[in-house]
Protein backbone atom coordinates (compact mmCIF):
# COMPACT_ATOMS: atom_id res chain seq x y z
CA UNK A 1 0.00 0.00 0.00
CA UNK A 2 1.06 3.50 -0.79
CA UNK A 3 2.29 5.98 1.78
CA UNK A 4 -0.81 7.36 3.52
CA UNK A 5 0.52 10.93 3.40
CA UNK A 6 0.91 10.54 -0.35
CA UNK A 7 -2.54 8.99 -0.66
CA UNK A 8 -4.13 11.99 1.00
CA UNK A 9 -1.74 14.41 -0.71
CA UNK A 10 -0.52 16.07 2.47
CA UNK A 11 2.92 16.77 3.89
CA UNK A 12 4.33 14.63 6.69
CA UNK A 13 4.11 17.68 8.90
CA UNK A 14 0.42 18.30 8.15
CA UNK A 15 -1.81 19.22 11.09
CA UNK A 16 -4.84 17.15 12.03
CA UNK A 17 -7.04 19.84 10.51
CA UNK A 18 -5.14 19.73 7.21
CA UNK A 19 -5.45 15.96 7.09
CA UNK A 20 -9.15 16.14 7.78
CA UNK A 21 -9.82 18.69 5.09
CA UNK A 22 -7.70 16.79 2.56
CA UNK A 23 -9.64 13.64 3.30
CA UNK A 24 -12.95 15.40 3.09
CA UNK A 25 -12.08 16.85 -0.30
CA UNK A 26 -11.13 13.44 -1.68
CA UNK A 27 -14.08 11.66 -0.06
CA UNK A 28 -16.55 14.06 -1.66
CA UNK A 29 -15.08 13.18 -5.02
CA UNK A 30 -14.59 9.45 -4.48
CA UNK A 31 -17.33 8.21 -2.14
CA UNK A 32 -18.68 5.06 -3.82
CA UNK A 33 -22.27 6.12 -3.34
CA UNK A 34 -21.60 9.32 -5.22
CA UNK A 35 -19.95 7.31 -8.02
CA UNK A 36 -22.23 4.31 -8.26
CA UNK A 37 -20.92 3.08 -11.60
CA UNK A 38 -17.21 3.68 -11.05
CA UNK A 39 -15.27 0.72 -9.68
CA UNK A 40 -11.97 2.64 -9.62
CA UNK A 41 -13.50 5.32 -7.40
CA UNK A 42 -14.44 2.64 -4.88
CA UNK A 43 -10.88 1.28 -4.87
CA UNK A 44 -9.38 4.73 -4.47
CA UNK A 45 -11.87 5.61 -1.75
CA UNK A 46 -10.91 2.52 0.22
CA UNK A 47 -7.28 3.62 0.18
CA UNK A 48 -8.06 7.20 1.03
CA UNK A 49 -10.35 6.18 3.88
CA UNK A 50 -7.76 3.73 5.15
CA UNK A 51 -5.06 6.40 5.08
CA UNK A 52 -7.36 8.75 6.93
CA UNK A 53 -8.20 6.12 9.56
CA UNK A 54 -4.47 5.77 10.18
CA UNK A 55 -3.51 9.43 10.21
CA UNK A 56 -6.56 10.77 12.05
CA UNK A 57 -5.79 8.57 15.03
CA UNK A 58 -2.99 10.35 16.92
CA UNK A 59 -1.62 7.18 18.45
CA UNK A 60 -1.66 5.22 15.19
CA UNK A 61 -0.07 8.16 13.37
CA UNK A 62 2.71 8.39 15.97
CA UNK A 63 3.45 4.70 15.69
CA UNK A 64 3.42 4.87 11.90
CA UNK A 65 5.80 7.85 11.92
CA UNK A 66 8.06 5.99 14.32
CA UNK A 67 8.09 3.02 11.96
CA UNK A 68 6.39 0.72 14.48
CA UNK A 69 3.56 -0.13 12.12
CA UNK A 70 3.26 0.07 8.38
CA UNK A 71 0.31 1.09 6.29
CA UNK A 72 -0.63 -2.45 5.30
CA UNK A 73 -4.07 -3.58 6.27
CA UNK A 74 -5.12 0.01 6.60
CA UNK A 75 -7.59 -0.22 3.76
CA UNK A 76 -10.93 0.40 5.28
CA UNK A 77 -13.16 -2.62 5.26
CA UNK A 78 -16.42 -0.90 4.61
CA UNK A 79 -19.71 -2.67 5.03
CA UNK A 80 -21.53 -2.70 1.73
CA UNK A 81 -22.42 0.59 0.13
CA UNK A 82 -25.90 1.78 -0.57
CA UNK A 83 -25.29 1.61 -4.31
CA UNK A 84 -25.08 -2.17 -3.97
CA UNK A 85 -28.72 -2.22 -2.89
CA UNK A 86 -30.20 0.82 -4.58
CA UNK A 87 -31.25 -0.91 -7.77
CA UNK A 88 -32.23 -4.20 -6.17
CA UNK A 89 -35.65 -4.79 -4.73
CA UNK A 90 -34.90 -3.32 -1.29
CA UNK A 91 -33.68 0.03 -2.58
CA UNK A 92 -36.16 0.35 -5.41
CA UNK A 93 -38.54 1.92 -2.95
CA UNK A 94 -36.38 5.02 -2.81
CA UNK A 95 -36.13 5.54 -6.54
CA UNK A 96 -37.96 8.60 -7.72
CA UNK A 97 -40.94 7.75 -9.85
CA UNK A 98 -39.85 9.38 -13.08
CA UNK A 99 -38.97 12.94 -12.19
CA UNK A 100 -35.43 12.57 -13.51
CA UNK A 101 -36.38 11.71 -17.06
CA UNK A 102 -40.03 11.96 -17.87
CA UNK A 103 -39.22 14.75 -20.30
CA UNK A 104 -37.31 12.50 -22.65
CA UNK A 105 -39.21 9.36 -21.79
CA UNK A 106 -42.09 10.71 -23.85
CA UNK A 107 -39.85 10.68 -26.93
CA UNK A 108 -38.80 7.10 -26.51
CA UNK A 109 -41.56 4.52 -26.58
CA UNK A 110 -39.45 1.83 -25.03
CA UNK A 111 -38.40 4.02 -22.11
CA UNK A 112 -41.92 5.36 -21.64
CA UNK A 113 -43.26 1.82 -21.54
CA UNK A 114 -40.55 0.79 -19.11
CA UNK A 115 -41.30 3.62 -16.73
CA UNK A 116 -45.01 3.04 -16.96
CA UNK A 117 -44.50 -0.62 -16.15
CA UNK A 118 -42.24 0.16 -13.25
CA UNK A 119 -44.65 2.62 -11.72
CA UNK A 120 -47.37 0.09 -12.22
CA UNK A 121 -45.22 -2.52 -10.53
CA UNK A 122 -44.57 -0.25 -7.57
CA UNK A 123 -48.26 0.50 -7.30
CA UNK A 124 -49.23 -3.13 -7.46
CA UNK A 125 -46.57 -4.32 -5.03
CA UNK A 126 -48.20 -6.27 -2.21
CA UNK A 127 -48.05 -5.15 1.41
CA UNK A 128 -45.74 -6.70 3.95
CA UNK A 129 -46.53 -9.95 5.73
CA UNK A 130 -47.35 -9.77 9.40
CA UNK A 131 -46.53 -12.38 11.99
CA UNK A 132 -48.70 -13.42 14.88
CA UNK A 133 -48.59 -16.02 17.58
CA UNK A 134 -51.68 -17.85 18.66
CA UNK A 135 -51.91 -20.11 21.66
CA UNK A 136 -54.71 -22.65 21.44
CA UNK A 137 -56.07 -25.23 23.84
CA UNK A 138 -54.99 -28.81 23.34
CA UNK A 139 -58.50 -29.97 22.46
CA UNK A 140 -59.02 -27.09 20.00
CA UNK A 141 -55.81 -28.11 18.25
CA UNK A 142 -57.02 -31.70 17.96
CA UNK A 143 -60.63 -31.01 17.04
CA UNK A 144 -60.27 -27.68 15.22
CA UNK A 145 -61.81 -24.37 16.27
CA UNK A 146 -62.27 -20.77 15.28
CA UNK A 147 -60.25 -18.24 17.23
CA UNK A 148 -60.16 -14.49 17.12
CA UNK A 149 -56.86 -12.58 17.29
CA UNK A 150 -57.05 -8.99 18.46
CA UNK A 151 -54.64 -6.89 16.42
CA UNK A 152 -52.46 -4.10 17.82
CA UNK A 153 -54.39 -1.57 15.74
CA UNK A 154 -57.67 -2.59 17.38
CA UNK A 155 -58.96 -4.74 14.54
CA UNK A 156 -59.42 -8.46 14.79
CA UNK A 157 -58.72 -11.52 12.75
CA UNK A 158 -60.71 -14.75 12.73
CA UNK A 159 -58.53 -17.81 12.40
CA UNK A 160 -60.02 -21.17 11.54
CA UNK A 161 -57.83 -23.83 13.08
CA UNK A 162 -57.96 -27.07 11.11
CA UNK A 163 -58.37 -30.24 13.19
CA UNK A 164 -55.08 -31.94 14.04
CA UNK A 165 -52.88 -28.84 13.79
CA UNK A 166 -49.45 -29.29 15.34
CA UNK A 167 -47.22 -27.24 17.60
CA UNK A 168 -45.17 -24.67 15.66
CA UNK A 169 -47.24 -24.96 12.49
CA UNK A 170 -47.65 -21.64 10.67
CA UNK A 171 -50.93 -20.74 9.03
CA UNK A 172 -50.90 -18.27 6.16
CA UNK A 173 -53.99 -16.09 5.89
CA UNK A 174 -53.92 -14.50 2.48
CA UNK A 175 -54.51 -10.78 2.34
CA UNK A 176 -54.64 -10.35 6.12
CA UNK A 177 -51.22 -8.69 6.41
CA UNK A 178 -50.22 -5.04 5.97
CA UNK A 179 -51.99 -3.11 3.20
CA UNK A 180 -50.08 -2.34 0.01
CA UNK A 181 -48.42 1.05 -0.25
CA UNK A 182 -50.08 1.50 -3.61
CA UNK A 183 -53.03 -0.40 -4.98
CA UNK A 184 -51.59 -3.88 -4.69
CA UNK A 185 -53.01 -6.67 -2.58
CA UNK A 186 -52.42 -6.69 1.15
CA UNK A 187 -49.67 -8.97 2.50
CA UNK A 188 -50.40 -12.17 4.35
CA UNK A 189 -50.83 -12.81 8.04
CA UNK A 190 -48.58 -15.61 9.28
CA UNK A 191 -49.98 -17.18 12.41
CA UNK A 192 -47.71 -19.47 14.38
CA UNK A 193 -49.56 -21.96 16.53
CA UNK A 194 -48.50 -22.93 20.01
CA UNK A 195 -50.51 -25.50 21.93
CA UNK A 196 -51.28 -25.30 25.63
CA UNK A 197 -50.65 -28.63 27.36
CA UNK A 198 -53.67 -30.61 28.54
CA UNK A 199 -54.25 -31.85 32.06
CA UNK A 200 -54.08 -35.51 31.08
CA UNK A 201 -53.79 -35.87 27.32
CA UNK A 202 -50.49 -35.64 25.49
CA UNK A 203 -49.80 -36.10 21.82
CA UNK A 204 -47.33 -38.31 19.98
CA UNK A 205 -47.70 -37.57 16.29
CA UNK A 206 -51.26 -38.48 15.38
CA UNK A 207 -51.77 -40.54 18.51
CA UNK A 208 -53.21 -39.23 21.75
CA UNK A 209 -51.62 -40.65 24.87
CA UNK A 210 -53.46 -40.91 28.17
CA UNK A 211 -52.42 -42.40 31.48
CA UNK A 212 -55.47 -44.00 33.07
CA UNK A 213 -55.47 -44.85 36.78
CA UNK A 214 -57.31 -48.10 37.61
CA UNK A 215 -58.07 -49.92 40.85
CA UNK A 216 -56.42 -53.15 41.94
CA UNK A 217 -59.60 -55.11 41.33
CA UNK A 218 -60.00 -53.66 37.82
CA UNK A 219 -56.42 -54.71 37.13
CA UNK A 220 -56.77 -58.22 38.51
CA UNK A 221 -60.32 -59.02 37.50
CA UNK A 222 -60.62 -56.91 34.38
CA UNK A 223 -63.73 -54.92 33.57
CA UNK A 224 -65.29 -52.06 31.71
CA UNK A 225 -64.01 -48.57 32.49
CA UNK A 226 -64.92 -45.13 31.25
CA UNK A 227 -62.01 -43.62 29.27
CA UNK A 228 -61.91 -39.94 28.29
CA UNK A 229 -61.07 -39.25 24.64
CA UNK A 230 -60.70 -35.91 22.90
CA UNK A 231 -64.24 -36.26 21.60
CA UNK A 232 -65.91 -37.42 24.81
CA UNK A 233 -65.76 -40.48 27.09
CA UNK A 234 -66.07 -44.04 25.78
CA UNK A 235 -66.26 -47.40 27.52
CA UNK A 236 -63.25 -49.64 27.18
CA UNK A 237 -62.47 -53.10 28.46
CA UNK A 238 -59.51 -53.57 30.78
CA UNK A 239 -58.37 -57.16 30.22
CA UNK A 240 -58.03 -59.48 33.16
CA UNK A 241 -54.54 -59.37 34.72
CA UNK A 242 -53.60 -55.91 33.42
CA UNK A 243 -50.67 -54.14 34.99
CA UNK A 244 -49.20 -50.67 35.31
CA UNK A 245 -47.78 -49.93 31.86
CA UNK A 246 -50.24 -52.12 29.97
CA UNK A 247 -51.39 -50.08 26.98
CA UNK A 248 -54.82 -50.23 25.42
CA UNK A 249 -55.19 -48.94 21.88
CA UNK A 250 -58.46 -47.23 20.99
CA UNK A 251 -58.40 -47.26 17.20
CA UNK A 252 -59.39 -44.05 15.46
CA UNK A 253 -59.67 -42.06 18.67
CA UNK A 254 -56.49 -40.03 18.03
CA UNK A 255 -55.89 -36.75 16.22
CA UNK A 256 -57.01 -36.36 12.59
CA UNK A 257 -54.28 -37.28 10.10
CA UNK A 258 -53.30 -34.97 7.29
CA UNK A 259 -54.26 -37.40 4.56
CA UNK A 260 -57.57 -38.31 6.21
CA UNK A 261 -58.43 -40.78 8.95
CA UNK A 262 -57.42 -40.56 12.57
CA UNK A 263 -54.59 -41.72 14.80
CA UNK A 264 -55.25 -43.88 17.84
CA UNK A 265 -55.61 -43.15 21.49
CA UNK A 266 -53.10 -45.03 23.60
CA UNK A 267 -54.32 -45.65 27.15
CA UNK A 268 -51.50 -46.51 29.54
CA UNK A 269 -52.88 -48.16 32.64
CA UNK A 270 -51.61 -47.29 36.09
CA UNK A 271 -52.67 -49.45 38.99
CA UNK A 272 -53.47 -47.39 42.09
CA UNK A 273 -53.51 -48.74 45.64
CA UNK A 274 -56.12 -46.94 47.80
CA UNK A 275 -54.68 -43.65 49.05
CA UNK A 276 -55.97 -44.14 52.60
CA UNK A 277 -55.12 -47.36 54.52
CA UNK A 278 -57.85 -49.93 53.87
CA UNK A 279 -58.22 -52.43 56.78
CA UNK A 280 -60.17 -54.89 54.65
CA UNK A 281 -57.51 -55.00 51.98
CA UNK A 282 -54.78 -55.31 54.58
CA UNK A 283 -56.56 -58.17 56.23
CA UNK A 284 -57.09 -59.92 52.92
CA UNK A 285 -53.49 -59.53 51.86
CA UNK A 286 -52.11 -60.77 55.22
CA UNK A 287 -54.02 -63.97 54.69
CA UNK A 288 -53.05 -64.28 51.01
CA UNK A 289 -50.15 -66.46 49.89
CA UNK A 290 -49.01 -65.50 46.40
CA UNK A 291 -47.99 -68.24 43.99
CA UNK A 292 -44.32 -69.14 43.59
CA UNK A 293 -44.17 -67.44 40.19
CA UNK A 294 -45.13 -64.08 41.66
CA UNK A 295 -41.78 -62.34 42.07
CA UNK A 296 -41.79 -58.94 40.34
CA UNK A 297 -38.08 -58.40 41.12
CA UNK A 298 -36.94 -61.66 39.65
CA UNK A 299 -35.03 -59.94 36.82
CA UNK A 300 -33.05 -57.83 39.26
CA UNK A 301 -31.40 -60.68 41.11
CA UNK A 302 -27.76 -61.07 40.30
CA UNK B 1 -34.31 -10.21 5.51
CA UNK B 2 -36.23 -8.16 8.02
CA UNK B 3 -34.36 -6.07 10.58
CA UNK B 4 -36.16 -4.84 13.67
CA UNK B 5 -35.82 -1.31 14.97
CA UNK B 6 -33.74 -2.43 17.94
CA UNK B 7 -31.36 -4.39 15.74
CA UNK B 8 -31.18 -1.51 13.28
CA UNK B 9 -30.22 0.97 16.01
CA UNK B 10 -27.60 -1.46 17.27
CA UNK B 11 -26.04 -2.09 13.86
CA UNK B 12 -26.01 1.55 12.78
CA UNK B 13 -24.93 2.90 16.20
CA UNK B 14 -27.72 5.45 15.94
CA UNK B 15 -29.80 6.75 18.80
CA UNK B 16 -33.56 6.54 18.65
CA UNK B 17 -34.05 10.28 18.29
CA UNK B 18 -31.71 10.58 15.31
CA UNK B 19 -33.45 7.69 13.60
CA UNK B 20 -36.82 9.36 14.11
CA UNK B 21 -35.53 12.56 12.54
CA UNK B 22 -34.16 10.63 9.57
CA UNK B 23 -37.48 8.90 9.04
CA UNK B 24 -39.33 12.19 9.44
CA UNK B 25 -37.09 13.77 6.81
CA UNK B 26 -37.87 10.75 4.60
CA UNK B 27 -34.18 9.96 4.29
CA UNK B 28 -35.20 6.50 5.40
CA UNK B 29 -38.62 5.01 4.83
CA UNK B 30 -38.82 1.55 6.36
CA UNK B 31 -41.83 -0.68 5.85
CA UNK B 32 -44.47 -0.12 8.48
CA UNK B 33 -45.65 -3.40 9.95
CA UNK B 34 -48.11 -3.12 12.82
CA UNK B 35 -46.69 -0.39 15.02
CA UNK B 36 -43.02 -1.23 14.48
CA UNK B 37 -41.02 -0.24 11.40
CA UNK B 38 -39.22 -3.06 9.58
CA UNK B 39 -35.85 -2.31 8.02
CA UNK B 40 -34.00 -4.02 5.19
CA UNK B 41 -30.31 -4.41 4.30
CA UNK B 42 -30.85 -1.55 1.84
CA UNK B 43 -32.01 0.70 4.70
CA UNK B 44 -28.94 -0.32 6.66
CA UNK B 45 -26.59 0.59 3.82
CA UNK B 46 -28.50 3.82 3.23
CA UNK B 47 -28.03 4.76 6.88
CA UNK B 48 -24.30 4.14 6.34
CA UNK B 49 -24.37 6.59 3.45
CA UNK B 50 -26.19 9.25 5.50
CA UNK B 51 -23.66 8.81 8.30
CA UNK B 52 -20.77 9.18 5.83
CA UNK B 53 -22.37 12.31 4.37
CA UNK B 54 -22.89 13.97 7.73
CA UNK B 55 -19.69 12.78 9.32
CA UNK B 56 -16.75 12.30 6.97
CA UNK B 57 -18.08 14.56 4.25
CA UNK B 58 -19.34 17.35 6.51
CA UNK B 59 -22.65 17.79 4.70
CA UNK B 60 -25.31 19.68 6.65
CA UNK B 61 -28.90 18.59 7.09
CA UNK B 62 -30.28 20.41 4.06
CA UNK B 63 -27.45 19.07 1.94
CA UNK B 64 -28.14 15.47 2.91
CA UNK B 65 -31.73 15.74 1.66
CA UNK B 66 -30.60 17.23 -1.65
CA UNK B 67 -27.90 14.60 -2.14
CA UNK B 68 -30.19 11.68 -1.30
CA UNK B 69 -32.77 12.98 -3.74
CA UNK B 70 -30.16 13.21 -6.50
CA UNK B 71 -28.68 9.83 -5.62
CA UNK B 72 -32.18 8.33 -5.84
CA UNK B 73 -32.65 9.93 -9.23
CA UNK B 74 -29.30 8.58 -10.41
CA UNK B 75 -30.32 5.09 -9.42
CA UNK B 76 -33.63 5.45 -11.22
CA UNK B 77 -31.77 6.57 -14.32
CA UNK B 78 -29.20 3.81 -14.03
CA UNK B 79 -31.99 1.32 -13.64
CA UNK B 80 -33.83 2.64 -16.68
CA UNK B 81 -30.65 2.82 -18.72
CA UNK B 82 -29.64 -0.71 -17.80
CA UNK B 83 -33.06 -1.87 -18.97
CA UNK B 84 -32.78 0.12 -22.18
CA UNK B 85 -29.43 -1.29 -23.21
CA UNK B 86 -29.39 -4.68 -21.56
CA UNK B 87 -33.03 -5.55 -21.27
CA UNK B 88 -32.51 -6.42 -17.64
CA UNK B 89 -32.19 -4.83 -14.26
CA UNK B 90 -28.82 -4.79 -12.58
CA UNK B 91 -28.69 -7.15 -9.59
CA UNK B 92 -32.31 -8.09 -10.00
CA UNK B 93 -33.02 -10.14 -13.05
CA UNK B 94 -36.51 -11.06 -11.99
CA UNK B 95 -37.99 -7.60 -12.00
CA UNK B 96 -38.89 -7.59 -15.64
CA UNK B 97 -40.02 -10.45 -17.82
Amino acid sequence: MKDPYETLGVAKTATAEEIRSAYRKLAKKLHPDLNPGDKSAEEKFKQVAGAYDLLSDTEKRRRFDAGEIDASGAERQHERYYKDYAEAAGGRRYQSASSGFDDFASQDDFLAELLRRRQEQARRAPGADRQYQLEVDFLDAVNGATKRITLPDGGSLDVTIPPGIEEGQVMRLRGKGAPSRGEGPAGDALVEITIRPHRFFTREGDDIVLELPITISEAVLGGKVKVPTTTGAVMATVPKGSNTGTTLRLRGKGAPKKGGGHGDELVRLKVMVPAAPDPQLEEFLSGWTPGASYDPRRDMQS
Amino acid sequence: MIITKTEFLLRTHLDQQTLEVWIQEEWLSPEQADTEPQFSEADLARAGLIRDLQGDLGVNKEGVGVILNLVDQIHSLRWALANRIGGKTPQDGSAEP
